[in-house]
């Protein structure tokens, strides 16, 4: 069984749209520095009414909390546990949360707080966002 | 404060409770709201109120079919957003109190495979919220994501996991006191500590119980209540919650959801304090929705439950704040809220037998947690 791939809408083109370029975006909105993740049709703050826009982000960020899947209540992730999942606080934009897999790290090393970044999986016909340790001598 | 009329809970019902499968759940509800009534001392003609969680199954105007009820003068099916079945009752306790309805029948019945997270086969595509959860293995309803909130809560502000172990240890202690709960052997600390990972840090005996059965309760004014066959149990407060951008994953407060904001409405409504309290029944589907009530309800302070719960000596049998006494959703079974409430009530009329926490007069409930966060005050 095929793992489930995202089945983008009318609000969420722009974020998949984004990934499948290497990009991370979030939905920010025209005249405002407000920005928001999942996005909607519309901000969840009143005083922002401009129209929606992409805003990409440096996808780096620091792990805010994490799972260790055990039980695959899915089928399709049956031969994938144990397998981490958790929700990364953006650098960019404290308080954005954007919820992954943890890539390309042990178990042992996971913590809250433990630097992150984006990387990208292909998953059909979509990229999805992930995250992985930084590794020093990466990039800064 | 009330919200009108003074409202009490007058009657308590349940069906058998049990693990089978492929059951027809309609003969459960009706039992226990035949029950509910006859233990009020009322006839099924006084009902002019139904109201019910999660608004599909039987429906309130089902059960007055059901029951063969000429009329409702009011009704309540709440959305499954609501605090468990404790949703119902505060949509009974307000119809009553402002005079839309004088006797109101609350119930929740549950079937096992509604309960029960493992063993699906077939899931929805992955649109909606689900596209930013589901692709990345998040399934079984919330369970990997209170994986997440437990981890989160140990970053925040320590513990250990004997906290958590003192909670499934506790269920186990009072369910040996329950005869209709569903597991009643006990279990040790040890148990709980090898007890296997669902998703780590969440184990599975963190886990509620799936099971099939049913629960109701009686509402009416505190008037009418005087005339009826118990002791009546008075609703001295009661309040709903939320937090700030309500939902299970992405949220303001991770770790408490609309706990906190809904208990600090509660303690503003109430005549009581924390300290006045003498039994708390508090959700357990998970045992950190039941460390975070603590918390929020100020039983103990933020972050202080491991020190608090003194390895389970204060929530148990003859400590000083007994906790989940009918054995909770982790050993009586996973009634989904309303027995909760149906339990705080008979020990406030001192009718729990073996169980009967000496003295009981304020009990305090709370369902649900995250989004959709319910509790009340209740006083004999």
């Amino acid at each position: 069984m095929d793992k489930p791939e995202p089945v983008p809408d009318a609000v969420s083109a722009f974020y998949w749209e984004h990934a499948a370029r290497g990009e991370l975006a979030v939905q920010g909105f025209e005249d405002s520095d407000f920005v928001q993740f999942p996005p909607n049709s519309v901000a969840e703050q009143v005083d922002v009414s401009g129209a929606p826009r992409p805003v990409v982000v440096s996808g780096r960020g620091t792990l805010y909390a994490y799972t260790i899947l055990h039980q695959a209540f899915h089928p399709a992730f049956a031969d994938s546990v144990p397998l981490a999942i958790g929700l990364t606080e953006l650098d960019d934009h404290p308080g954005i949360r954007i919820l992954s897999n943890i890539v390309d790290a042990e178990i042992g090393e996971l913590r809250s707080g433990l630097p992150v970044e984006v990387t990208f999986e292909k998953r059909g016909s979509q990229h999805l966002p992930q995250f992985r340790p930084v590794r020093s001598g990466d990039s800064a | 404060m009330t919200f009108g009329r003074k409202t009490a809970i007058v009657g308590v019902g349940y069906s058998a409770i049990h693990r089978e499968k492929g059951v027809d759940s309609r003969p459960l509800a009706t039992t226990a709201a035949k029950n509910a009534i006859a233990d009020a001392g009322l006839d099924v003609s006084d009902i002019d109120g139904i109201f019910e969680y999660p608004g599909f199954g039987e429906l309130s105007i089902d059960m007055q079919r059901m029951l063969g009820i000429e009329n409702l003068r009011c009704f309540g099916d709440y959305a499954a957003s609501g605090p468990s079945g404790l949703a119902a009752a505060l949509g009974a306790e307000t119809a009553v109190a402002s005079g839309q309805c004088d006797v109101a029948l609350v119930f929740r019945s549950i079937t096992r495979e509604w309960g029960q997270q493992s063993g699906q086969v077939v899931f929805p595509p992955a649109s909606g919220p689900l596209q930013y959860q589901m692709p990345y293995g998040v399934a079984g309803a919330i369970i990997p994501v209170m994986g997440m909130k437990k981890q989160r809560r140990f970053a925040e502000f320590g513990g250990r996991e004997e906290d958590y172990g003192a909670i499934a240890v506790n269920a186990r202690k009072w369910s040996a006191l329950n005869e209709r709960a569903v597991l009643r052997d006990p279990i040790t600390m040890d148990d709980y500590l090898s007890s296997r990972f669902v998703s780590e840090p969440l184990r599975l005996l963190d886990c509620d119980y799936p099971i099939t059965g049913a629960c109701a309760v009686i509402i009416t004014t505190a008037e009418r209540a005087a005339d009826l066959a118990q002791k009546p149990v008075f609703i001295d407060a009661s309040a709903l919650g939320t937090g700030g951008r309500p939902d299970w994953t992405f949220t303001d407060d991770f770790v408490f959801g609309g706990t906190r904001a809904c208990s600090n409405t509660l303690w503003e409504r109430s005549s009581v304090t924390p300290a006045d309290v003498d039994v708390a029944e508090l959700y357990d589907g998970f045992t950190h929705i039941t460390i975070s009530w603590a918390e929020a309800l100020g039983l103990c302070g933020i972050g202080e439950f491991g020190d608090w719960v003194d390895g389970g000596a204060t929530i148990g049998p003859g400590g000083s704040l007994p906790m989940n006494t009918n054995g909770g959703q982790l050993a009586e079974g996973r009634m989904h809220g309303l027995s909760f409430l149906a339990e705080a009530a008979l020990q406030l009329r001192g009718q729990c037998d073996v169980r009967q926490v000496d003295g009981a007069r304020v009990a305090v409930v709370a369902n649900a947690a995250g989004p959709q966060c319910g509790a009340m005050v209740l006083t004999s």
